[in-house]
């Protein structure tokens, strides 16, 4: 322990790193009325984290070619040892990124804690969100399956429906007219290499917002609700009386940790395929497609949207706008009011586009 | 003391917990890196006499390493490794000089695998000959 300590020592009087603890850890208070859905930030990151520890691993044996993709996937998945579980841990965490991600986004809506100061915390989440179901949609190429060929095509095809350049867009981003070799070049350099570091840079923004706001009040159980922020100079939100970051929301973000690993690892070893159609077992035929196929879950309404509207464009629009809308949620709702069970109009809005969400891809499911 | 040891004991509990959990998560990780069994080249390779001329060398592999043969002008023949001792460069043969130079220190051997000059700090490991007819086997 002394050796620890001048350790500690030695690096404190050349950086003060103890000042750096105090500031940001020790001294660092959150509200006192914080919950568990506040954990969800950390539950990503380590989630984040998992994915790039297990991509690199994936990468050392995977080969990104048409003819051997499909063959290097197999060989981990069957000769390598604990290949699987690494290809498993993998496959499955980018879901539960999905997953985690929504309930991140529900918990902010929610809570209202998008409202002013904090609208560039909820658009660079945001754009967080597409770039994970982006980085998502190009992994799912990668095994060169059947599934993968006829998602990878069906999502790239629905690109046709913006007039004009749409044709060319989905060659583009095919690399040719047809989904194929070229298709895995490009998504694989935008899988591993693109996204993640547009990811990693966006976290880091992410935090940095979240770091100069400070951390926003839950508005349950507080008698005052409406937003206190004035608009008349920059205000950091503190929490004076609040709970230290460390070790008090420390270990309740591990514990939040903790939980989803069992989450986590109970699908892993206990049904590792529940995101695994039988085509995914079956290597890609340009010349064969499946019946049935469908998106990942979470792009289920999405392709649901597309089918229901007579017009590709209009299905593409529909969806266009929403995103949109959602984007920019805090610059449309200027409402001061954060609990949301004063706020009706919110909540019909809110649970009702829940409901929608889920009705849509429950019904993409068995459509 | 009590408390203190009621403390000393749950964070022994602690530590022990999160190396058991460490080492659960390593174990599965190494044996992922760790290296794959290959098909290594047979330990015996046999050559046709008439592919060795006088005063040639022929670079095979045996046993997943590199190994030559040279036929020296008067036909004794000598099998090696082809891996310098420096720092593992594989030599080359220089047909006229009838010597063994690595390109990459400049290490300098005879035909027979013994240090001329340069930093090589041991002979090329020589290797067994046999012929019958006709054919060479080395290994």
């Amino acid at each position: 322990m002394a050796l620890f300590k001048r350790l500690i020592d030695w690096i404190d009087v050349r950086i003060g790193a103890r000042e750096i603890v105090a500031k940001e850890l020790t001294g660092y208070l959150l509200p006192r009325t914080i919950n568990t859905w506040y954990s969800m930030g950390s539950i990503l990151l380590f989630i984040f984290a998992l994915q790039v520890v297990t991509g690199i691993l994936l990468l050392i044996y995977y080969v990104p070619d048409a003819d051997k993709a499909f063959k290097s996937v197999t060989y981990i998945m069957n000769q390598v040892p604990f290949g699987w579980l690494i290809r498993m841990c993998h496959a499955v965490g980018s879901n539960m990124m999905v997953l985690v991600l929504l309930f991140h986004m529900l918990s902010v809506l929610f809570m209202n804690s998008y409202k002013s100061p904090r609208e560039l915390n909820w658009l660079t989440g945001f754009i967080l969100f597409t770039l994970v179901q982006g980085i998502s949609l190009t992994g799912y190429l990668l095994p060169w399956s059947q599934l993968s060929f006829w998602a990878t095509t069906v999502a790239t095809n629905s690109v046709s429906a913006i007039p004009v350049v749409g044709q060319y867009l989905v060659e583009f981003l095919r690399g040719g007219k047809l989904v194929g070799p070229p298709t895995l070049g490009r998504f694989f350099a935008l899988h591993v290499a693109l996204i993640p570091a547009g990811i990693a840079a966006l976290v880091g923004a992410h935090l940095f917002l979240l770091q100069r706001t400070g951390v926003s009040t839950p508005p349950f159980g507080q008698k005052e609700t409406a937003n206190q922020w004035q608009g008349d100079g920059y205000r950091y939100e503190s929490h004076p009386g609040g709970i230290p970051f460390f070790p008090n929301y420390a270990l309740e973000d591990l514990r939040s940790i903790f939980i989803y690993l069992a989450c986590f690892l109970a699908v892993v070893f206990f049904d590792p395929y529940l995101f695994f159609p039988r085509d995914a077992f079956l290597p890609a035929n340009p010349l064969q497609t499946p019946a049935h196929i469908k998106p990942e879950w979470y792009f289920l309404a999405n392709y649901q949207t597309l089918k229901i509207f007579p017009s590709e464009f209009l299905g593409l629009a529909v969806q266009g706008a929403g995103m949109t809308f959602l984007a920019l949620l805090p610059f449309i709702d200027r409402s001061k009011e954060r609990h949301p069970l004063k706020r009706p109009l919110f909540m019909v809005c809110a649970v009702g586009g829940i409901l929608l969400w889920i009705g849509l891809t429950v019904w993409g499911h068995y459509s | 003391m009590a408390s203190n040891g009621r403390r000393t004991f749950l964070g022994a509990c602690l530590g022990g917990l999160a190396a058991a959990a460490a080492a659960v998560t390593a174990w599965p990780v190494y044996r992922y890196l760790a290296p794959r069994p290959v098909a290594t080249t047979a330990a015996k390779v046999d050559i046709p006499a008439k592919d060795v001329p006088e005063g040639e060398a022929k670079f095979f592999d045996l046993g997943g390493t590199s190994a030559v043969l040279v036929r020296k002008r008067g036909g004794e023949l000598i099998a090696l490794s082809a891996v310098c001792t420096h720092l593992g460069c594989i030599v080359q043969w220089e047909k006229s000089k009838q010597d063994f130079l690595c390109p990459c220190h400049g290490g300098l051997y005879t035909a027979e695998g013994a240090v001329v000059s340069g930093p090589p700090p041991k002979p090329l490991t020589k290797l067994p000959v046999t012929v019958a007819n006709g054919i060479i086997t080395v290994g």
